[in-house]
């Protein structure tokens, strides 16, 4: 299937660590005559260039939906609440009457009915999720998002790495982005006021001949000074200012009115649907990962108005969102992930609301390595307790690496200390993976 | 080249080192001379050759920044360029060493690296440590008033934020507190036996949370629990219950364990709820836990581990890489680089009554801080030899405190009495401040990222803060020079506190021709190239 790219340079679309590893191990002949094409043909390199086309899109339900209400219904139990469930397009799966649109799309889709994270704090919790472990004393785990942007990123990309979208105020401070001890390099570009990156438009005060033309002149005293002198940290200097002007041109992705008005109506009026459009648009140019946080889930009183009305808007975006990567040929390298702190407590308090609960909840892959129309893991008829198949935030975050052909086990050093990206012993779901 | 290197490394293993090790150095000998001694033989052992001494330019602008935070100004950098006193560099580290912006801005330091999740909490902690440093308080008293705070006294109650901000975990506690004062990262311990080194098992974790683990907060003022013992299940057998344990193994008797009689826990609740309702400290138990764990840690040999792991951060802090690297891995299987050196430190900072400030001046009057940044052959030789200066990035305030520094007209700081020119430097750093909140924290392997590039290309912040051309800026003044070469020749002294180069003058001059007419708009993108590129942003 044919696949758009944003500037159409196959350069762009390789992993160049990965690329010359891999034209490394095919021998000194392919590395000296190296063309695209015969690139290509190496199966090495092919298998890397499928590796850099990985991108994910997260749909952050910030405050923690209800998996009664969504993936994990219970209809006539007594903590089932008022919605029915329905029948989807995999035989015997049934989710929430609130997701009709989803009903006929499960088969692109895998839920985890089985999650035990065992923390119902915002803030804590968040970093587990986002993260895939708890923090050491005096060491930061990079979030999901640092990771792919770490492993996914080029150097010289033209996009930047990692966007989040937290435009709602309820939450952010729990979850903001965090590229831990992989450090600032690979820290999220923050949209939280709006849909346009901060410091991405050049300022009336300067032409773009001279905003230009100031680089070159900072080039050429950064070239005199490192004369003689070497230090990984003034790399990453110079190559921060050298994406500067591609960042700047891609400023346009993050502008929504560039989307047919056919497509815009289709995602919907609402600025969550208007953030997944925009994300679909940057993983489309490149970028490896997106999250769009969607906030007001937290739902301790009223929780069936709440996910009446939330419900729906998730299902419509999320089926879109699906339909149109399908449509684009970009499923088997895009990743939608539905993450929340948790889930909600089966027990309905006096509020009408259900509190946090993250001893069984669900959520959602959609995409790349993950198998498609499959459930994962079974609660009991009341939802309390997982009774089957039971997973962790740990191999969660190991099956999600592997879903994007990333090893688990492979090592970060901190120092000589090595930091495997999934906390040993930690092993991916091999069901869904394979 | 290699096989040299190998050969020089076998002998060493045999004869010379031993004769070396022997001999050592008095205890006597200034600072800086054991350092240099201890430095140079590793230099000469490993067959490299160092790069010579930083000149006088560089030597004032490392010695600003490290020790006060801030770039020179043109005319301090001037009066010691010119200077022919033999004696110049130990005036000048004596007087930035006690000038109060030395407090401020180690004050600065000493915070992140006891608060390094950046959490500030309110500011009392850097109230106390900027006190305490004023005063030159011994480390080691420092840190029993963080351990065993006294918040009946106003003036020591901020050392209490230190317990305070990690009340809630005692796990975080105790990692925080073995890192921070120790260098040791126990919490690999936690759950297991440290997979790698074998210093460090599931004991020497639960026996310091042990001895931290009865600290609570009784309506704003912490509180001691005089009983209550940590029980963890080991990874093989049945559960136990911690001893109170230091990381050396040494072990402390708790004669009161045992929970005490339902009349005494009465007791001790109303004496807990009478404080709360007076607002005053409750009373300390019979027996402090927390106590213990700061008489055991400073006594005899069990002082190396607090006494090695300041003087490593110390170094780590103005040589930029540690003696030990990473900083929270001082254990058996993480050899320093140079062990004899450390332990000559450590042994001199304990016995001359941990005095932060002398421990300071030895590593900055030392020849192995002084050197160049610049190895022009091949083989440059690894950090850790110190035979070459590393690049230091800035910190967040150091480089915007740096910014305005060099955006303002260096005339203006003529003719300023030292008290009057501090208080102009103390006003410049507190207005940088919000700048600086827009920077990420330095660490090891620091690694900028694009977010910095854009906010200093289109942030409109860098455009009215550093680029404007009012009076008293240092583009103001530009704009009265009709010559441009003197015009980036000064900017480059503003900016670099250095003569232009030919190539430099060259490139400046040319790029102001191509726009004749609006030389100012030319002049500020000069700026802007200047404090963006490397130069500035690191201490080199």
């Amino acid at each position: 299937m044919a696949r758009k790219t944003f500037c159409g340079s196959l350069a762009h679309a390789m992993d160049r660590r990965a690329f010359l590893g891999g034209a490394a191990a095919a021998g000194a002949t392919l590395a000296a005559d190296m063309t695209a094409l015969n690139a290509l043909a190496a199966p090495d390199v092919n298998k890397s260039l499928k590796k850099a086309q990985k991108r994910v899109i997260l749909l952050w339900l910030a405050g923690g939906a209800s998996q009664l209400e969504t993936w994990d219904p219970k209809p006539g139990a007594p903590t089932g609440g008022p919605f029915r469930s329905i029948q989807t397009d995999v035989p015997g799966l049934r989710i929430s009457e609130l997701m009709p649109k989803m009903a006929t799309r499960m088969k692109t889709t895998c839920v985890i009915r089985g999650l035990n994270t065992k923390n119902g704090d915002h803030g804590s919790a968040a970093e587990t999720i986002m993260r895939g472990r708890r923090d050491e004393a005096a060491l930061r785990y990079p979030d999901l998002g640092a990771v792919v942007a770490r492993e996914m990123g080029l150097p010289d990309s033209k996009v930047p790495d990692y966007v989040t979208f937290y435009t709602q105020t309820e939450g952010r401070g729990m979850a903001p982005g965090n590229a831990g001890f992989l450090g600032a390099r690979y820290a999220p570009m923050e949209l939280t006021t709006n849909n346009y990156p901060e410091h991405i438009k050049r300022l009336d005060g300067i032409t773009d001949r001279d905003h230009i033309e100031r680089g070159q002149l900072r080039d050429l005293l950064g070239k005199q000074f490192a004369q003689g002198r070497s230090s990984e940290t003034m790399n990453s200097q110079t190559e921060a200012y050298q994406r500067v002007r591609g960042i700047m041109a891609s400023e346009k992705l993050f502008d929504v009115s560039q989307e047919p008005q056919k497509v815009r109506d289709r995602y919907g009026p609402t600025q969550f649907a208007e953030q997944v459009l925009i994300a679909r648009r940057l993983v489309e140019a490149g970028v490896p990962f997106v999250r769009v946080g969607r906030a007001w889930w937290d739902s301790h009183g009223q929780n069936f108005e709440t996910h009446q009305e939330m419900v729906p808007e998730l299902d419509h975006v999320m089926a879109t969102l699906i339909d149109d990567l399908f449509e684009r040929g970009m499923l088997d390298d895009v990743m939608v992930l539905t993450l929340s702190e948790f889930g909600r407590t089966p027990a309905i308090n006096a509020s009408l609301g259900r509190d946090h609960f993250a001893s069984a909840w669900s959520s959602t892959i959609t995409g790349c390595g993950i198998k498609r129309g499959s459930v994962y893991g079974k609660t009991d008829p009341k939802g309390n307790t997982v009774t089957a198949e039971e997973v962790d935030a740990g191999s969660l975050f190991a099956t999600i690496y592997s879903a994007l052909g990333l090893d688990p086990n492979k090592n970060y050093y901190v120092g000589s200390r090595p930091i495997p990206l999934v906390n040993p012993g930690v092993e991916p779901i091999k069901a869904l993976v394979g | 080249m290699r096989l040299r290197l190998l050969l020089t490394a076998a002998a060493c293993t045999l004869a010379p080192c031993v004769i070396r090790a022997a001999e050592g150095p008095a205890a006597s000998e200034p600072i800086e001379k054991v350092i240099d001694q201890l430095v140079d033989a590793a230099i000469a052992d490993a067959g490299v050759t160092s790069a010579g001494r930083a000149d006088d330019a560089t030597l004032i602008r490392r010695l600003t920044l490290d020790l006060v935070g801030r770039i020179p100004t043109t005319g301090e950098v001037d009066a010691y360029v010119k200077s022919t006193d033999a004696d110049k560099r130990a005036k000048l580290v004596d007087r930035l060493i006690a000038s109060p912006g030395f407090v401020r801005h180690q004050a600065a330091l000493f915070e992140v690296m006891l608060n390094p999740d950046g959490n500030g909490r309110g500011g009392a902690l850097r109230e106390y440590l900027t006190a305490a440093l004023k005063e030159n308080k011994p480390w080691d008293k420092m840190f029993t008033e963080m351990l065993l705070p006294d918040e009946g006294n106003a003036k020591l109650k901020g050392a209490a934020d230190f317990l305070r901000g990690r009340l809630s975990d005692a796990d975080k506690l105790t990692s925080d507190v073995s890192v921070a004062f120790f260098g040791v990262n126990v919490s690999c311990a936690q759950c297991h036996n440290h997979p790698h080194v074998k210093d460090w098992t599931q004991d020497h974790f639960y026996g310091m949370k042990a001895f931290l683990s009865r600290t609570f907060d009784n309506g704003g003022f912490l509180g001691e629990r005089g009983y209550g013992v940590i029980k963890y299940k080991p990874t093989r057998g049945p559960e136990r219950t911690a001893k109170m344990m230091f990381l050396t193994g040494a072990t402390v008797e708790d004669a009161n364990a045992k929970d005490p009689a339902p009349e005494e826990m009465k007791k001790e609740k109303e004496a807990l709820e009478k404080a709360k309702a007076a607002k005053t400290p409750p009373p300390a138990p019979k027996f402090s836990a927390r106590a213990k764990l700061v008489e055991v840690a400073l006594k005899g040999e069990n002082a190396e581990f607090f006494s090695r792991s300041i003087v490593n951060r110390m170094w780590h802090r103005f040589l930029g890489t540690g003696l030990v690297s990473p900083l929270d891995q001082m254990h058996a299987e993480n050899a320093p680089s140079h062990p004899e050196l450390l332990a000559w430190l450590a042994r001199d900072t304990a016995t001359n009554g941990y005095n932060l400030k002398r421990l300071v001046r030895g590593i900055v009057m030392s020849t192995a801080y002084s050197r160049s940044s610049r190895y022009e052959s091949e083989n440059r030789p690894g950090a850790k030899l110190f035979a070459v200066a590393k690049l230091k990035p800035m910190t967040p305030l150091q480089l915007s405190t740096s910014l305005k520094i060099a955006a303002t007209d260096p005339a203006s700081f003529n003719g300023l009495k030292p008290e009057e020119f501090e208080k102009r430097m103390e006003q410049i750093e507190s207005s940088a401040r919000g700048f600086a909140g827009l920077i990420a924290q330095p660490t090891d392997n620091f690694q900028i990222g694009v977010g910095e590039a854009l906010l200093f290309s289109n942030g409109d912040r860098v455009l009215r803060e550093v680029l404007t051309d009012g009076g008293g800026t240092a583009l103001g003044r530009v704009k009265a020079l009709t010559d441009p070469k003197e015009a980036a020749g000064f900017l480059i002294r503003t900016a670099y506190g250095r003569t232009a180069t030919e190539t430099e003058t060259e490139a400046l001059v040319a790029y102001v021709e191509k726009r004749k007419g609006r030389e100012a708009d030319a002049y500020k993108q000069i700026l802007w190239a200047l404090v963006t590129a490397p130069e500035f942003r690191f201490s080199y």
